[in-house]
């Protein structure tokens, strides 16, 4: 009886996150219905895009370009085992296209732009910035979470193949120097075993991880409360549920892609 | 005209508004007055639709604030201006294009007529040449003002304005003093303003209300109100001249 009293706190934890499940639903179906309506706001659509995008692309190069380059030395080193060298380049071509790239940009998005959503939106609720809105008959979520969602969904893809191109760079330049892998059975291998079917799987599981990590940022900003301390909080909280969030969709996207994109070939 | 019914609000166990009554006359100055943390905030937030009553009824020109769903809501906004206690301004944008904001939003207006009606709200705050200065680099007061031409921009029929001289100097208090008196006759609007300063609300006030733990305990004339015989309205006045 003790035991089970102890352990109601706990009880509470699964209830907590199904209620804050609902809250996000909810948050989530009003922000998609005021996208529909009109004004439409292209100008700060292209800000967002501008924010999201073009300035995570240095971030995106260099964690693609490291991630290439880590990932062929590792598989490098075991393939060598069995003198199947050759394999390295469609190997790491293959993980990066249906798994690594997106994933890896959303983190990373998630970390420079998800925070800054969090914040922005916090500092303004607490700052009755968004009170302000309403009363100038704005919608808040039309005029603030729109943009960035839609700037996410377009964004992340285009960053996705961005990763990949250049994870495929740093996999050829270790492949050719380092392991000494021939430039064209490299290349060979990569385009023959390296369908579209796959990045293009890897494309849309990024569009949709750049939808999670907008809506999930941009709905802790919104529930944050307590003055500075509070937009802090509301920052750290965003990043690791919206990092949790990708990680958990990935695998039911991975087994969903798999089945419809892949299954033809085996 | 504004009619608070039966007004009821908690936060958390907190009772702030409990039973409040208020009429607010159309094209007159209502001030009302009250001790920090009274609720005075939360009363006016529930008059423009920011805050949903616990109990009770807001009514704002015959309409039922609670029946309106959002897109409603939304239009009939168009008819208010707010200016906050902390002035809100949006602290991505500077002066002007806060003060352009309700009007690129809401107008069809060209940018030449948006920079001349910019131009002559921030005129009548006292702010000419500020445009632009990021709200990060003004004072309180200044926010405050800017704020203030924000909530007119659009020239709406009802102004609500929380604590717009608190914080100010007496000479900066009697010109907002008078912006409100001027703005409330040449456009006729209906001014609900919160103030802690007593000598400046019998000075523009058409009536005076007084809230006190959750409800209204005097509303009337400054007159009457300085006669009133409410034990806690007659120490707000004594303490609140002897400060003005
Ligand atoms: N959103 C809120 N959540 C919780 N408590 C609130 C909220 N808004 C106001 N309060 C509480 O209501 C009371 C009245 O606040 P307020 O209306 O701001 O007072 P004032 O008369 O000084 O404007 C305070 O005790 C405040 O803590
Ligand atoms: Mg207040």
């Amino acid at each position: 009886m003790t035991l089970l009293l102890k352990w109601i706190p706990f009880l509470n934890v699964p209830l907590e996150l199904l209620g804050a499940l609902g809250r996000w639903c909810r948050f989530v179906w009003a922000a998609v219905t005021w996208s529909f309506q009109p004004p439409y706001r292209w100008r700060s659509w292209f800000c967002q895009m501008q924010f999201i995008g073009v300035q995570s692309l240095p971030i995106i190069m260099l964690t693609g370009l490291f991630t290439g380059m880590v990932f062929a030395l590792q598989t490098g080193k075991t393939f060598a085992i069995f003198k199947m060298q050759n394999l390295v380049g469609s190997t790491v071509a293959l993980a990066l296209a249906r798994e690594i790239a997106p994933v890896f940009t959303a983190l990373m998005v998630t970390a420079r732009a998800g925070s800054a959503m969090a914040a922005e939106i916090g500092t303004m609720k607490v700052t009755e910035q968004i009170d302000a809105l309403r009363t100038m008959a704005v919608d808040p979520l039309q005029y603030l979470v729109t943009p960035r969602v839609i700037a996410c969904i377009f964004m992340v893809p285009l960053l996705t193949i961005v990763f990949n191109y250049i994870g495929c760079l740093g996999a050829y330049v270790v492949g050719t120097t380092l392991l000494d892998i021939p430039s064209g059975p490299f290349l060979r291998h990569l385009y023959w075993y390296l369908d579209p079917d796959d990045i293009f799987g890897g494309l849309i599981k990024a569009a949709v991880f750049g939808f999670f990590l907008a809506t999930v940022s941009c709905y802790k900003g919104f529930r944050t409360e307590g003055g500075a301390e509070g937009v802090g909080r509301a920052t750290t909280s965003a990043v690791v549920a919206s990092s949790v969030t990708i990680l958990v969709v990935d695998y039911f996207l991975t087994t969903w892609i798999l089945e419809f994109f892949t299954s033809h070939r085996h | 005209m504004i009619e608070i019914t039966d007004l009821h609000k908690s936060f958390n166990g907190n009772a702030v508004l409990q039973g409040l009554n208020l009429s607010i006359p159309d094209g007159k100055i209502t001030v009302i007055i009250g001790p920090s943390g009274c609720g005075k905030t939360v009363l006016l937030r529930h008059m423009i639709g920011l805050l949903q009553p616990d109990r009770g009824r807001v009514m704002v020109d015959r309409v039922n604030l609670s029946a309106l769903d959002r897109v409603q809501m939304n239009a009939f906004r168009g008819r208010f201006g707010m200016l906050f206690q902390q002035a809100a301004l949006f602290d991505s944008m500077n002066v002007f294009e806060n003060v352009a904001f309700p009007l690129r939003e809401h107008t069809q207006k060209t940018d030449g007529e948006i920079q001349k009606i910019v131009a002559e709200k921030l005129a009548l705050v006292g702010l000419t040449g500020t445009e632009t200065k990021m709200p990060s680099e003004l004072s309180g007061g200044m926010r405050k003002r800017v704020g203030l031409a924000r909530a007119i921009a659009l020239q709406p029929k009802i102004i609500l304005y929380d604590e717009p001289t608190t914080g100010l100097d007496p000479i900066m208090t009697e010109a907002i003093d008078n912006l409100i008196l001027e703005t409330q006759r040449k456009m006729n609007v209906t001014s609900v303003v919160i103030s802690h300063d007593i000598p400046s609300s019998f000075r523009i006030a058409d009536q005076i209300s007084m809230v006190y733990k959750g409800r209204i305990v005097e509303s009337g004339t400054a007159e009457a109100f300085r006669n009133s015989k409410h034990e806690a309205v007659q120490e707000f006045i004594r303490k609140g001249e002897g400060k003005g």
